[in-house]
């Protein structure tokens, strides 16, 4: 081994590195794995309660505009609302129950969320919802059949940031007992044990990286339309087109007449 | 056929876009609404279908008061175009054509059959069923925007500028097709334009509006370009429509020379005394198929070797040509001016040369055709039978 391996083998980091795969690898049954799940489940949850939420408050917004300003402020005033004090209001409601942790999380995203709905659903072109009426689709129709897929790039966007927001902020309940991956940082810095933490952040970081993941995948299933990535063939379509247009070059009149009687 | 009855339409803030509208849309007939913006032309439209609610008078489809049916319902059953196509950018072609098929409650596999047959009519290929509008061209989606308004085969057709956003080679391949389709297929069509040029070209008779929201005159485009009823609509019209109505007169009527042409094989000494003996600066050479290989100048034949063939001189292009059975007059002075040699060359269907024509011999027959004042060839009988002005 050389001089230099053997200094990057000696390196804090690498010893940090070396120790907390041991400890992650040893305790993944108890308690890394359970711990992981909650933090996803505890993420799952808040983010569907958000979406649940905003949809709606996003509709009421776009259809009343005078809605809009207070809604957005409401919201953003809530997220302006320390975390740790949220979850300790709740306390006396919801005892140590998930809900705790949730509840506030959910209504977090709405900051997100919700400008994200109403964005979505007014850059739904003009002329595409004036068809949608001339074609005849009632109000409903018209928006579970035509705003709400046109908007949902612009709603699944919003959803990869609150996502990464909430997976992170999920620790935090840690400290009123329920923040999953949380708790293997708290119980490190607790113990002075670098160990936990590391592992606590790094699966954090990952699962965020996993979700985003999920629904840049979720939204080129759903929206394979939005896709505007150059495909073999443009090219070609492109020179055909061409062809079309020469095909069908005009003559220099207009209509002609018909028969003299 | 659709009539709108002292139809007005009063915005709260006193805007009036359309005033006391009265106009009869025949059935089967191309209506081309035309004015400037803000003259209420496609508020009038909208009306129609309820996308707009009028504040006085009404509108009836066949007899019918259009505010009797639920609007959504009544939409389903006429076809709308809207400008920029509106085509829905999550759906494929063939889904965005079988949407008011759907709505109606057709199956699935007898939309999509429906859907390929109106791409087939609007001139596209099938394998474009299966893109998204964004994949095609401005053109393509304008196509595809007809195909749906026509899927349930609606009696009537309503169309908003729908060719206004494509560039004008296309626009004129567009409104093309849409004559041929109208020709087929004979709906009753409303179509709102600002452009007189396409409103001439489409229509079966011009509505003109003013700002304001008034009707100023209906009429057909011969008629309106002849006589305008007043200074707005002949400003609207342009001051080059005594040129446009030219359009309107056929070009068969003009007197063809024949005594013009020579064949490829003849000798540059034969040409010659030919030009001499006509006066004729220039004389149309054609091969032996009768087909126009170019013009030739006198001086070109002076100039030249007695025994050379014609087709071993430089000729001077014969430019544009014109069908002397289809074009009208507007073609032939079209083709007249931008040759080089001052004369049209006429055609017969399978483009072998009927003739020559001259500027001087066109201007002759397009003073024939008469003044601002005199009626198009096809009224002309009548006029000359009796009291028309």
């Amino acid at each position: 081994m050389s001089e230099a391996a053997a200094g990057a083998a000696d390196h804090p980091l690498w010893g940090w590195a070396v120790e907390s795969w041991t400890w992650g690898w040893a305790n993944l049954d108890d308690p890394v794995g359970p711990l992981l799940g909650e933090h996803l489940l505890l993420s799952l949850a808040s983010i569907a309660i958000g979406l649940a939420a905003a949809v709606p408050l996003g509709l009421l917004s776009v259809r009343y505009r005078f809605l809009y300003p207070p809604v957005l402020t409401g919201v953003n005033t809530l997220y302006a609302v320390p975390s740790l004090a949220l979850f300790f209001l709740l306390l006396p409601y919801t005892a140590f129950s998930p809900w705790t942790a949730i509840l506030p999380l959910a209504l977090y995203t709405l900051a997100i969320l919700v400008p994200n709905v109403v964005d979505g659903l007014t850059q739904v072109p003009d002329h595409v919802r004036q068809a949608a009426v001339a074609m005849g689709f009632g109000p409903l129709r018209r928006l579970l059949l035509v705003e709400l897929p046109v908007a949902l790039p612009v709603i699944i966007a919003g959803l990869r940031v609150a996502s990464v927001a909430t997976i992170s902020m999920v620790s935090v309940a840690s400290l009123v007992g329920l923040g999953g991956l949380g708790g293997l940082i708290t119980d490190g810095f607790n113990r002075d044990f670098a160990a936990p933490v590391v592992v606590g952040i790094v699966l954090s970081v990952l699962l965020a990286f996993a979700a985003d993941g999920g629904l840049v995948l979720l939204q080129r299933a759903l929206t394979p339309w939005a896709r505007r990535d150059a495909r073999p063939g443009r090219r070609r379509r492109r020179a055909a087109d061409r062809a079309a247009r020469a095909a069908t070059a005009p003559r220099p009149a207009g209509p002609q007449p018909e028969e003299s009687p | 056929m659709i009539t709108f009855e002292g139809v007005t339409k009063q915005y709260p803030d006193g805007t009036v876009a359309v005033d006391d509208l009265h106009l009869t849309v025949p059935t089967g007939n191309t209506t081309v609404l035309v004015g400037s913006s803000g003259s209420g032309k496609t508020t009038a439209l909208r009306m129609i279908n309820r996308m707009v609610e009028p504040t006085g008078g009404r509108i009836t489809i066949d007899g019918q008061d259009v505010r009797g049916q639920d609007p959504p319902v009544l939409r389903r059953s006429i076809g709308y175009v809207i400008q920029q196509a509106g085509l829905f950018p999550h759906r494929t072609v063939a889904d965005n054509i079988a949407t008011v098929p759907r709505l109606l409650g057709w199956s699935k596999s007898r939309a999509r059959t429906r859907a390929h047959e109106l791409l087939e009519l609007v001139g596209l290929e099938p394998e474009h069923a299966r893109r998204y509008p964004h994949q095609l061209s401005g053109g393509q989606q304008q196509r595809v925007g007809v195909a749906r308004a026509l899927a349930a085969d609606p009696p009537v057709l309503l169309m908003d500028e729908p060719f206004s956003a494509v560039d004008p080679v296309v626009r004129a391949g567009l409104q093309d097709e849409l004559l041929r389709l109208q020709a087929e297929l004979h709906k009753t069509i409303v179509f709102v334009t600002h452009d007189i040029d396409e409103a001439v070209k489409l229509g079966d008779s011009i509505a003109v509006l003013r700002p304001g929201g008034r009707l100023a005159q209906v009429a057909t485009p011969e008629r309106l370009l002849a006589e305008p009823a007043d200074d707005f609509v002949e400003s609207f019209v342009g001051y080059d429509r005594g040129v446009r109505r030219l359009s309107f007169f056929p070009a068969r009527h003009l007197r063809l020379r024949t005594d013009v042409i020579v064949t490829a094989d003849q000798t540059a000494g034969e040409a010659g005394a030919l030009a001499r003996r006509l006066g004729e600066p220039w004389l149309l050479v054609v091969d032996a198929g009768r087909r126009p290989l170019g013009w030739v100048s006198a001086d070109a034949l002076d100039a030249a070797e007695g025994r050379r063939r014609l087709d071993s001189l430089e000729l001077v292009g014969y430019g544009h040509v014109f069908t002397v059975s289809t074009d009208s007059l507007r073609a032939a002075l079209d083709a007249a001016v931008l040759s080089p040699a001052g004369r049209a060359v006429g055609v017969a269907d399978d483009g072998t040369v009927r003739g020559a024509v001259a500027q001087t011999e066109l201007g002759a027959a397009i003073w024939s055709v008469g003044g601002d004042d005199e009626p198009p060839a096809r009224d002309r009988a009548a006029a000359a039978g009796g009291a028309h002005e």
